[in-house]
């Protein structure tokens, strides 16, 4: 056999299960907290979830966020109170994908879908702005031609987790409650990596206080 | 332990609510968080603590207002005092050991802040003060952390406009009363206040009435919440977007310091800085709105040459060379005096020394004024003896011989109110008609429109005791006795319809005073810094005359004219009649500025060469042959000099949008193109020149007016003592405090201008006396001759209102919307005599012209004259004025 012993690895990686897969025609799942390329979510009566408060601006690290804020018309009000977001772009060529500005932002407006697929030709692709970011009329992120959408990257895209720990306590759990989503209504809350789910408050309880 | 001080509470009625003493030179020990501190006597602990590095939380006490003790933030413990006391009302006393922060206190203030919570609504993220709110700081360094409370908040309707420029929203509102204070202890506009009671407070405008008041941006600034919001401003930026840069107020000649903030190459926001001698924090509507102007589309934006009779965009080489030929053909055609300089007042001190340079220097014409008719002579404005802002507070008395301070240089107006109604300087109002400072004032005397010299005759023996047999003269000569100090006399120009001589010979009745000093009532921004430059017939840069600067300047620049040339009255006659060919007009349009619109057309027509220093198509440019458009406020740094003389600088916060050349350098370029280089690369440059060479700005050079943290007033050798170095307290603030101006850092050598020895407050500045003697305004000028009143006629009163047709107004969509229609005002009486109603149009005619407005009752205009804005839009008083003749006499007839 001393012909074949070269041989060993290659004959064990023969009969082991493959890892590769048909990519891009088939993908594998995510993790349910991936970060991808962000949405902008919207109430389940439409209304847009962002007031532009330029909060996610703010704590961008790769200062990739540009906000602006404008007044509501009182007769067509884009979100629900004084203020929404006018301008809302991410700069996908800078975006780190760390989901400091999910964290940041007080309404779940933005949050990230499991996409991360998307390549460009031209810089201003790169650019996403409200026309690219706010989710469709069915509450789904809207696709553009560069993008690689095979199905399940748009699901449960309001996964809103905190990517950092609070206070500094790493040990801290917090319960999340949920606005409804257009497409989607109310999520179930989120389970703390405790997994207590007798803590939970129920979905219909929801709404963060 | 015991102290001799006494809570508020305990203070005798006539002192609650006011500041008890007046903190004295005499000094006391307190020790405050165990640090013992020197304090003046009379200090409130507040206050006192800041000084020396303990900040003591607190919403409703400022520095500027009283204090109310409303909040009850700043509570603090004294030893020897039963309970714990607002230390913002409080006066320091001698022995007092104060904690800030043990137990009690801190107890004390989480239940304050908890408290405060109950009905604030959490609106961060929406709140235009989200970032830079003092109730999220503090409840953030003081506060519980956590709220027990879990009703229903209180509920307003979301933000109601309480006027044109401010949004009130209730909820937020915390009821420290910072903004009803300020609108009535310092602004005077007692329009909003507090209604209702307990969980329903809420401040409030009376039945109807909006917050019409030109200061009510101050009450967004310093409100410490985001109750009041400005509309001009809301949802533009949020404070991490901001970048800031200290500048001063380029809309009228008070010059206010101020912290201007851009966001995305986009001016938002002008917040007012506490320059003592200046605005002391405060800014009018019209200053701290007056932004987008800059960024109008209307502006300039491509110089534009005259080709084939259309004006077409063209480059600035190619403009340039056009502007210096058609100068250097009618040198040629028509010799120097064929060439006339206008204007220059709205622009910055550098570009008006270059363009004095330019005329006198290099084209040796001196038909060369900044003002249009609408001032005074430059004789008296550069050679009378000067006041400050702060001579009057410790004058003897104010007399105003001006125009209404409201309307025309709001914050001075709130200085001079300051000193007569806070500090007891008895104020003489010597005007035509009542304006915002008639209610101040201590003796009220009225003349006829263009005979202020009897008048001011009766203030003039007053003032020295002689009250002669009328009950003004008795009310001033009681009001004085015993007070001494300067009179501070504010000259300005009381109506734009006689001619400027009255004012003149009534001020020149005063000259004789002890003490006498005058503050100059220009408006235009940097009116006072083109005259100083030079930009006036017979005089040089500096305040020198044409004759006593005659060898100096030759030696500086070469050659000076020969001759005394005209004013601008003259320039504008001599155009009409073809002796002057060329105007250059520096950023002013006489159509509109020019009280006497028929001259000022008639010039303009006749003209065969017009170059328009313009940053936007008025009508001036329009028949210009070449229009040059200059950077402006806010896109070039600069200096400017205010009505006090004083020079401050500009700052600058946005690159200018496309081919616009820096103002000074547009005469520079000129001179090079007319064979002379002026050898000048940067602005600090052109200002080592003009400290070298204009005697009044002897010593004035870009790196001591980097450091000058009030700016520095000319002449250096009379004011060096005032001029400060470093920073005061704690440098930059937040700005719901009194944000304090801040020197530069100067140039390469970082040295941090409040660590470098030889600007230790203190410092002495070396002052070199001026290389030639600066002008006297002697000569009182003989009593014109005013004609007797006619029965029959009325006479016009023609002054400026805040907001008016300038570029600054009519570029900015938040300040357009504010301003009148011209009417004609007119007393109840005449209105009746004439038989008109309020509204129905009449057709107005003097000597000079006519036009159509609608009628309009006005209590201030008093019987026999008749009232009409100067600088509205449209046909008006410009088209009714002569500017030669001594009054304005006009007819009424109704027209259906
Ligand atoms: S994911 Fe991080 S880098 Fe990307 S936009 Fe959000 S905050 Fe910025
Ligand atoms: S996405 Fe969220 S954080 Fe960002 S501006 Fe909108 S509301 Fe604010
Ligand atoms: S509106 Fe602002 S400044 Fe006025 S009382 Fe309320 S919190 Fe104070
Ligand atoms: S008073 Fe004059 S300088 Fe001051 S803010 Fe108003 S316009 Fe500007
Ligand atoms: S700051 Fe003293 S009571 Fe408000």
């Amino acid at each position: 056999m001393g012909r074949l012993s070269g041989f060993r690895v290659t004959i064990t990686q023969v009969f082991r299960p493959r890892v590769t897969e048909k990519f891009p025609q088939e993908k594998r799942p995510k993790p349910p907290r991936f970060h991808g390329r962000h949405v902008l979510n919207r109430y389940e009566d439409g209304m847009e979830k962002c007031i532009g408060c330029e909060l996610c601006a703010g704590v961008c690290p790769a200062q990739c966020i540009y906000v602006r804020g404008a007044d509501n018309l009182t007769d067509a009000p884009v979100s629900p109170g004084e203020r929404y977001g006018f301008v809302y772009e991410i700069n996908y060529l800078r975006c780190i994908h760390c989901d400091l500005c999910v964290e940041a932002c007080p309404t779940e407006a933005i949050t990230e879908t499991k996409l991360f697929e998307f390549s460009f030709a031209r810089r201003q692709d790169a650019i996403y702005t409200k026309d690219e970011l706010l989710v469709d009329d069915e509450g789904r992120a809207r696709r553009q031609p560069w993008e690689l959408w095979l199905g399940g990257e748009d699901d449960e895209t309001s996964a809103w987790m905190r990517a950092t720990s609070s206070s500094g306590n790493a040990a801290y759990e917090n319960r999340v409650a949920w606005s409804g989503e257009l497409g989607f209504g109310v999520r179930e809350p989120e389970r703390g990596q405790g997994g207590d789910p007798g803590a939970l408050p129920a979905p219909d309880q929801g709404g963060v206080s | 332990m015991t102290t001799n001080a006494v809570p508020m509470s305990q203070w005798p009625s006539e002192h609650r609510y006011t500041i008890p003493v007046a903190p004295g030179p005499e000094t006391v020990t307190v020790t405050i968080d165990g640090r013992a501190a020197q304090i003046p006597r009379g200090e409130l602990l507040i206050k006192a603590a800041q000084d020396h590095g303990t900040y003591i939380p607190r919403f409703c006490w400022h520095e500027r207002l009283k204090p109310v003790g409303m909040c009850r933030m700043c509570l603090v413990e004294i030893e020897g005092m039963r309970g714990l006391q607002i230390s913002c009302a409080t006066p320091v006393a001698d022995g007092m050991v104060v904690h800030t922060t043990s137990d009690a206190v801190t107890t004390a203030q989480d239940g304050i802040l908890e408290f405060l919570l109950i009905n604030h609504p959490l609106d961060c993220p929406v709140c235009d003060r989200g970032g830079e709110c003092p109730l999220q700081d503090q409840t953030l360094a003081f506060g519980p952390g956590e709220s027990r409370f879990v009703e229903e908040k209180r509920h307003f309707e979301k933000p109601v406009p309480i006027s044109d420029l401010v949004m009130l929203d209730r909820e937020r509102c915390i009821q420290c009363g910072r903004c009803t204070r300020f609108a009535d202890e310092v602004a005077g506009d007692p329009l909003i206040d507090f209604g209702g009671r307990g969980g329903s407070t809420e401040v409030i405008t009376y039945l109807d009435e909006p917050f019409h008041s030109s200061f009510s941006g101050n009450t967004v600034q310093i409100c410490p919440v985001g109750a009041l919001t400005a509309r001009p401003y809301r949802f533009r930026a949020r404070p991490w977007d901001l970048a800031s840069t200290e500048t001063s107020c380029g809309a009228c000649a008070v010059a206010c310091r101020g912290s201007l903030e851009s966001t995305s190459n986009r001016l938002v926001r002008l917040l007012g800085v506490d320059s003592e001698p200046v605005n002391q924090g405060w800014l009018c509507d019209k200053g701290r709105y007056g932004l987008d102007w800059v960024h109008s589309d209307a502006r300039l934006r491509q110089p534009m040459v005259r080709r084939a009779g259309e004006l077409v965009e063209s480059s600035w080489p190619d403009a340039l060379d056009a502007a210096a030929a058609a100068i250097r053909n009618t040198l040629d055609t028509h010799g120097p005096n064929g060439i006339a300089v206008l204007g220059g007042s709205r622009g910055v001190n550098e570009d008006a020394y270059l363009w004095a340079r330019l005329a006198k220097g290099v084209l040796g014409t001196d038909h060369v004024d900044a003002q249009l008719g609408d001032g005074l002579p430059a004789d008296v404005v550069l050679g009378m003896p000067r006041a400050t802002i702060p001579d009057l507070d410790r004058a003897k008395a104010i007399v105003l011989l001006a125009p209404d301070l409201k309307e025309e240089l709001p914050v001075l107006y709130l200085r001079v109110r300051r000193a007569a109604h806070d500090l007891g300087v008895p104020l003489v109002d010597v005007a035509v008609r009542d304006h915002g400072l008639t209610p101040y004032a201590t003796a009220v005397l009225r003349h006829a429109p263009g005979d202020p010299g009897a008048a001011a005759g009766v203030v003039a023996d007053a003032l020295v005791g002689r009250p002669g047999r009328t009950k003004v003269g008795k009310a001033i000569v009681d009001a004085t006795d015993g007070r001494d100090g300067p009179v501070v006399v504010i000259l300005g120009r009381t109506s734009v319809a006689e001619h400027p001589d009255a004012i003149v010979h009534a001020a020149s009745r005063l000259t004789g005073l002890p003490q006498v000093r005058f503050l100059s009532a220009l408006a235009n921004p940097n009116v006072h810094g083109a005259l100083d430059l030079g930009l006036t017939p017979g005089f040089l840069p500096g305040r020198v005359s044409l004759d006593a600067g005659r060898d100096h300047f030759t030696k500086a620049w070469g050659a000076v004219p020969d001759a005394v040339g005209r004013d601008a009255a003259g320039i504008l006659r001599a155009a009409a009649t073809g002796e002057i060919a060329a105007l250059v007009l520096v950023g002013c349009d006489p159509l509109a500025e020019c009280p006497d619109r028929n001259l000022a057309r008639a010039a303009l027509e006749q003209a065969d060469t017009v170059i328009a220093v313009s940053a936007f198509m008025d009508t001036a440019a329009f028949g210009a042959t070449v229009v040059l458009p200059p950077t402006v406020w806010g896109e070039q740094s600069a200096t400017t000099t205010n009505l006090e003389g004083r020079v401050v600088r500009l700052g600058r916060r946005v690159t200018p949008d496309g081919s616009t050349l820096e103002s000074w350098r547009i005469p520079a370029e000129l001179a090079a193109r007319l064979g002379s280089d002026f050898d000048l690369e940067t602005v600090d440059e052109v200002q080592d020149e003009i400290a070298r060479v204009a005697p009044a700005f002897a010593g004035v050079d870009a790196s001591l007016l980097r450091r000058a943290r009030d700016g520095v007033v000319l002449p250096l050798a009379d004011h060096a003592d005032e001029v400060t170095f470093g920073r005061a307290g704690a440098g930059p603030g937040p700005s719901w405090e009194p944000i304090l101006p801040v020197p530069e850092v100067v140039g390469d050598d970082d040295r941090s201008p409040s660590t470098s020895a030889s600007d230790s407050p203190s410092a002495a500045v070396p002052a070199p006396t001026p290389p030639v003697p600066l002008h006297r305004w002697d000569a009182p000028p003989d009593a014109p001759s005013v004609p007797p009143l006619d029965a029959y006629a009325l006479r016009l009163v023609a002054g400026h209102a805040l907001y008016g047709a300038d570029a600054i107004v009519a570029a900015t969509p938040a300040l357009a919307s504010l301003t009148h229609e011209p009417t004609l005002g007119l007393n109840a009486r005449d209105r009746d005599r004439l038989g008109v109603h309020d509204g129905d149009r009449v057709r107005i005619t003097t000597a000079r012209g006519s036009v159509d407005l609608a009628v309009r009752t006005d209590a201030q205009t008093p019987p026999g004259t008749a009232w009409i804005v100067a600088n509205a839009a449209g046909p008006g008083a410009p088209d009714l004025i002569d500017l030669t003749s001594p009054v304005t006499e006009l007819r009424v007839e109704t027209i259906s």
